[in-house]
């Protein structure tokens, strides 16, 4: 027996990931052997591997494109490649490529001259493919933290800042322990079934889920009840939110626009896949406590952005809500539930980039200040009206007022929700959009209205930025008018996920 | 002729996109083509008039565009009897929304002239959309420019707090709308308002979806405890923001009654009607009273719109032919009457820089043209015979009467006590020994002003002298509604 016949196709499935890992090797051989060399003056590669792995970003994206597979398991069931996986990949991919891209001037203008930054965030889109793809728990959790010990360091790599220092010590405290509980939750359901495949779960319980001895039962949920908390700890839901703000506030804006764009992709990802597919039967155990974690995410996400003056934590706060919205598609466990949730996360994206773009380019060329307060943004419209106008739409957008996209995604997640009855969950989300209209509105304000000490004023915007906030305007104006391709898209992916 | 109100639709917000383009420090170019892009608007809303069909209760100009198939929801639009002078009246106001601020709007023409053609768009799609979730759509995009209007070309420091009112209130309300359009949604799997017309419900999801539609309609009207905001919205925003405010935005509230509340929910409509009557009649009587003892000229139209748009709450809720007719008529009449009352407003204020009551005084030896106008206009508001108010509160008290004469008793009082505010302001500011406050700066209308009236003049006096060619296309579509009631109920 010889090597391919043992694999046969499982080496063409996993060939992006294993381009992009191959790549990023050869890039930080690249990097240790020339940025260390006296001859060429120890040059700093920051830009140059940028653009490379920019490069080896987007051939990773054509070659998942063109994989000629459509669904496989493969490595005995330890990976999956399904069209959700496929979704996922292309978002996750586009997204680290985004956010990467947008922060191009910030490494130049913040001097980070340490090229091994975007080596890290190779490795840990590498480790999230991976993780998209896994359908077995050993394959899960060793993703997850592959995934999370490069975002640790990606967390820390302004070495010159206490507060990004204290980010990552407070993220690695805080994500071991999340992973300390996942892996409980793991242990506990091995210990009771013998499996860790995802599809086994399925196969075992389907249609027991409610008919089992009371003790299994109950011991079961316990299990489920802390994979539950885990995944939650790192998709930053209430009430485990707590580390978001202080990291998300001390990493250098450039991780936080990564942090914001791309993890969660990937765990929303597997927990999508282990909860509606694996746990499907357990529905009943699982959805009270991801409604619960909703209704928090909610509450918490308004009443705390409601009391923020610093803008990168108002956008934590933000998102945490945003979380609590997308709970509540998961938690419907439907089919429409499931595609109101990608069709969130499709937008969501896309605003989410849109508003780093702006928040990056904010830098006073004159006095090196970014923005870091709420009002540093005043006069913004008087300074740079197109930017200002930008930011404003994308805000409104997050606050779901139509005509703009993110109406078009928390109407049908209304709708997925109403239609598995969760009516309180619904009318809750309704009056916590309203709330956080409340804060949009206030950073809206600051621009449009407010005196300012010292506006910003000269911001040098590059083409890189200027390229993709136009485009992510553009998306945020006009998806209202043809919403089709995308509704589509994620119903394709729902039903062949569910159906 | 099919394809008319989809171009009538677009009209406006393709030439706001037109006006984008044009270089921003041509303030003089930009002007002139927004006027002609939305006089032109109005040329074409003329033709809707002219092909329509006042025989039919069906509706006509109907165009649909596919939006999300799969979802069965498309743009679906057209215009019967109800709908139909709504448009026209939009389209009427907007171009004397942008002739009033020629001068006054001096920063950021170029973003106030997109801002209203945008919003005339969006207004033109929430009065002919006949899709239930676009209707929403367009209803709430309806906040977007007018918060930038009010905020950023608003007149004073409190303008940012009364946008902050103006836009929560107006969303809090349609928010549970939305709910409610997404459980019919659920329940019936469309939302095209025609095959929904034909859906029943079950009393008590009636119950909760009429209050639903409620919440948000009322807030927009508006109702009395709800109506915080528009006395607020009105003194903050400019003279053109206030027109269209009173002129259309606050129809939008009782069009959602009659399109939308009265025949999807026909049982809960009756059962709730003591509900709006009481809601009416308070809003009447506390609102006029309140307009007696306000010092804010906008503020006395504003609280005087409240008391009006009472009068047309009733009306609807009376749910026979005459009622309904006359709360259309009326809603119509408003917008002419307060629009215009506005516009005077914004003359005083263009010379002297305060809304205050106290500061005028005898303008009639200084303004003797502008004292005329704002006689008719005066008159118009305290519906004396013979002016297009007249004709709308009579047929509305004529429909209660049928219904509730104690009601229409109540109701009767208000057209006592507006005849008492609207006097009382005139002679005011018109009357007495002239003030010395501004002396100097009270000239009379310049000819732009002058022309600005004229129309509005002409239209109070048509429709109170003849208000039957109004009348006339509303008559099958409202009896349609009525019978349509009453086969359910």
């Amino acid at each position: 027996m010889n090597f391919p016949h043992l694999f046969e196709n499982d080496l063409y499935a996993i060939l992006p990931e294993l381009y992009l890992i191959v790549s990023t090797l050869v890039l930080l051989l690249f990097g240790v052997f020339y940025s260390t060399s006296k001859k060429h003056h120890t040059p700093s590669l920051m830009q140059t591997i940028s653009w490379l792995g920019l490069f080896c970003l987007f051939c990773t994206f054509c070659i998942l494109q063109n994989l000629p597979f459509s669904s496989m398991t493969f490595f005995y069931t330890t990976l999956i490649m399904d069209p959700l996986s496929f979704f996922f990949k292309t978002l996750t991919l586009l997204g680290a490529g985004v956010s990467l891209f947008i922060s191009l001037q910030y490494f130049q203008a913040e001097e980070l001259k340490d090229f091994e930054y975007t080596l890290l965030l190779l490795f840990s889109t590498c480790s999230m493919l991976l993780l998209i793809s896994a359908s077995d728990f050993i394959s899960m959790y060793l993703a997850i933290e592959m995934q999370s010990l490069c975002l640790y360091v990606l967390a820390a790599s302004k070495r010159n800042s206490e507060f990004s220092t204290e980010a990552g010590v407070k993220y690695f405290l805080l994500g071991a322990f999340s992973s300390g509980i996942l892996l409980f939750g793991c242990s506990i359901l091995y210990g009771l079934t013998g499996l860790t495949g995802f599809q086994s779960f399925a196969q075992l319980f389907s249609g027991v889920g409610g008919s089992l001895a009371v003790e299994t039962q109950s011991f079961l949920s316990v299990g489920v009840l802390f994979i539950a908390v885990g995944f939650l700890f790192k998709l930053t839901a209430a009430p485990f939110h707590f580390w978001a703000p202080d990291v998300y506030e001390g990493a250098p804006t450039s991780v936080t626009a990564f942090f914001s764009i791309t993890p969660k992709l990937a765990i929303m990802a597997v927990f999508l896949r282990l909860f509606l597919v694996g746990f499907y039967d357990f529905l009943f155990s699982w959805q009270s406590i991801l409604t619960v974690s909703s209704l928090l995410s909610l509450f918490i996400g308004s009443f705390g952005a409601v009391a923020q003056t610093r803008v990168k934590r108002l956008l934590v706060y933000s998102s945490i809500g945003h979380m609590g919205y997308l709970l509540m598609g998961v938690a419907s466990g439907t089919v429409e539930g499931l595609q109101s949730v990608l069709l969130y996360l499709c937008i969501y994206f896309v605003m989410t980039v849109n508003i780093f773009a702006i928040i990056l380019s904010l830098r006073d060329e004159q006095t090196g200040h970014n923005v870091k307060y709420i009002e540093d943004m005043s006069m913004l419209s008087k300074s740079h009206p197109l930017l200002a106008f930008s930011l404003s739409l994308t805000l409104f957008s997050m606050a779901g007022i139509p005509p703009l996209a993110g109406f078009c995604s928390k109407f049908y997640l209304f709708f997925a929700a109403l239609s598995s009855s969760l009516y309180f969950l619904a009318v809750f989300g309704i009056l916590s959009s309203m709330l956080s209209c409340f804060y949009y509105l206030r950073v809206i304000k600051t621009m449009y209205f407010d005196q300012s000490k010292q506006p910003f004023q000269n911001v040098t915007m590059d083409h890189e930025k200027s390229w993709v906030i136009t485009l992510t305007t553009f998306f945020v104006l006009f998806f209202f008018l043809y919403p089709n391709v995308a509704f589509l898209w994620t119903q394709k992916v729902a039903l062949l996920f569910l159906g | 002729m099919q394809s008319l109100l989809s171009v009538i639709l677009l009209f406006p917000a393709l030439g706001a996109l037109v006006l984008l383009c044009v270089p921003s420090v041509q303030t003089r170019l930009i002007r002139i083509l927004g006027l002609s892009i939305s006089c032109t608007t109005f040329v074409l809303s003329l033709l809707l008039w002219v092909f329509f069909d006042h025989s039919t209760a069906k509706f006509q100009f109907v165009d649909a565009i596919d939006w999300l198939p799969f979802l069965n929801m498309h743009f679906y639009i057209g215009i019967d009897g109800i709908s139909l002078f709504f448009i026209l009246l939009t389209t009427f106001l907007v171009p004397f929304c942008l002739l009033v601020s020629w001068d006054s709007v001096q920063k950021n023409v170029k973003e106030y002239f997109v801002a209203f053609l945008l919003l005339e768009s969006f207004m033109l799609a929430v009065f002919c959309m006949l899709d239930l979730l676009l209707f929403y759509v367009f209803f709430e995009s309806v906040l977007l420019p007018m918060f930038l209007i009010i905020g950023v070309w608003g007149s004073r420091e409190r303008k940012i707090r009364a946008a902050y009112q103006f836009f929560l209130y107006t969303l809090i309300g349609s928010l549970f709308m939305l709910l409610a359009i997404l459980l019919i949604y659920f329940q019936t799997g469309t939302t095209d308002l025609q095959v929904l017309f034909v859906s029943e419900f079950s009393l008590q999801r009636q119950f909760l979806l009429w209050f639903a539609f409620f919440a948000s309609f009322a807030v927009k009207v508006p109702m009395i405890p709800v109506h915080i905001w528009l006395p607020e919205a009105h003194v903050e925003a400019p003279t053109s923001g206030s027109v269209i405010l009173a002129g259309v935005l606050l129809k939008l509230g009782t069009y959602g009654f009659v399109r939308y509340s009265i025949p999807l929910f026909p049982d809960a409509s009756v059962y709730f009607t003591p509900l709006v009557y009481t809601m009416s009649i308070i809003g009447i009587i506390y609102a006029s009273l309140t307009t007696l003892r306000q010092i804010d000229l906008k503020k006395i139209i504003a609280y005087s719109s409240v008391a009006h748009m009472g009068f047309v709450t009733l009306g609807l809720f009376s749910l026979n032919i005459q009622g309904i007719e006359g709360a259309l008529l009326l809603m119509l009449s408003h917008g002419f009457v307060a629009s215009s009352l506005f516009l005077c407003i914004g003359v005083l204020y263009d010379r002297t820089h305060t809304r205050l009551v106290k500061y005028y005084g005898g303008l009639v030896h200084v303004m003797p043209l502008f004292s005329v106008f704002f006689l008719i206009f005066t008159m118009g508001n305290l519906s004396l015979p013979g002016t297009s108010s007249f004709v709308g509160e009579f047929l509305i008290l004529v429909g209660v009467f049928q219904t509730n004469p104690f009601v229409a008793t109540c109701a009767a009082t208000g057209m006592i006590l507006g005849g008492a505010y609207s006097i009382w302001l005139y002679n005011r500011v018109v009357f007495g020994n002239l003030k010395p406050f501004f002396i100097d700066a009270f000239m009379d209308l310049n000819r732009r002003e002058f022309f600005i009236f004229l129309p509005f003049v002409f239209c109070v006096l048509w429709m109170g002298f003849y208000p039957e060619i109004f009348l006339e296309p509303m008559h099958t579509s409202v009896a349609n509604l009525v019978q349509h009631g009453q086969w359910r109920g």
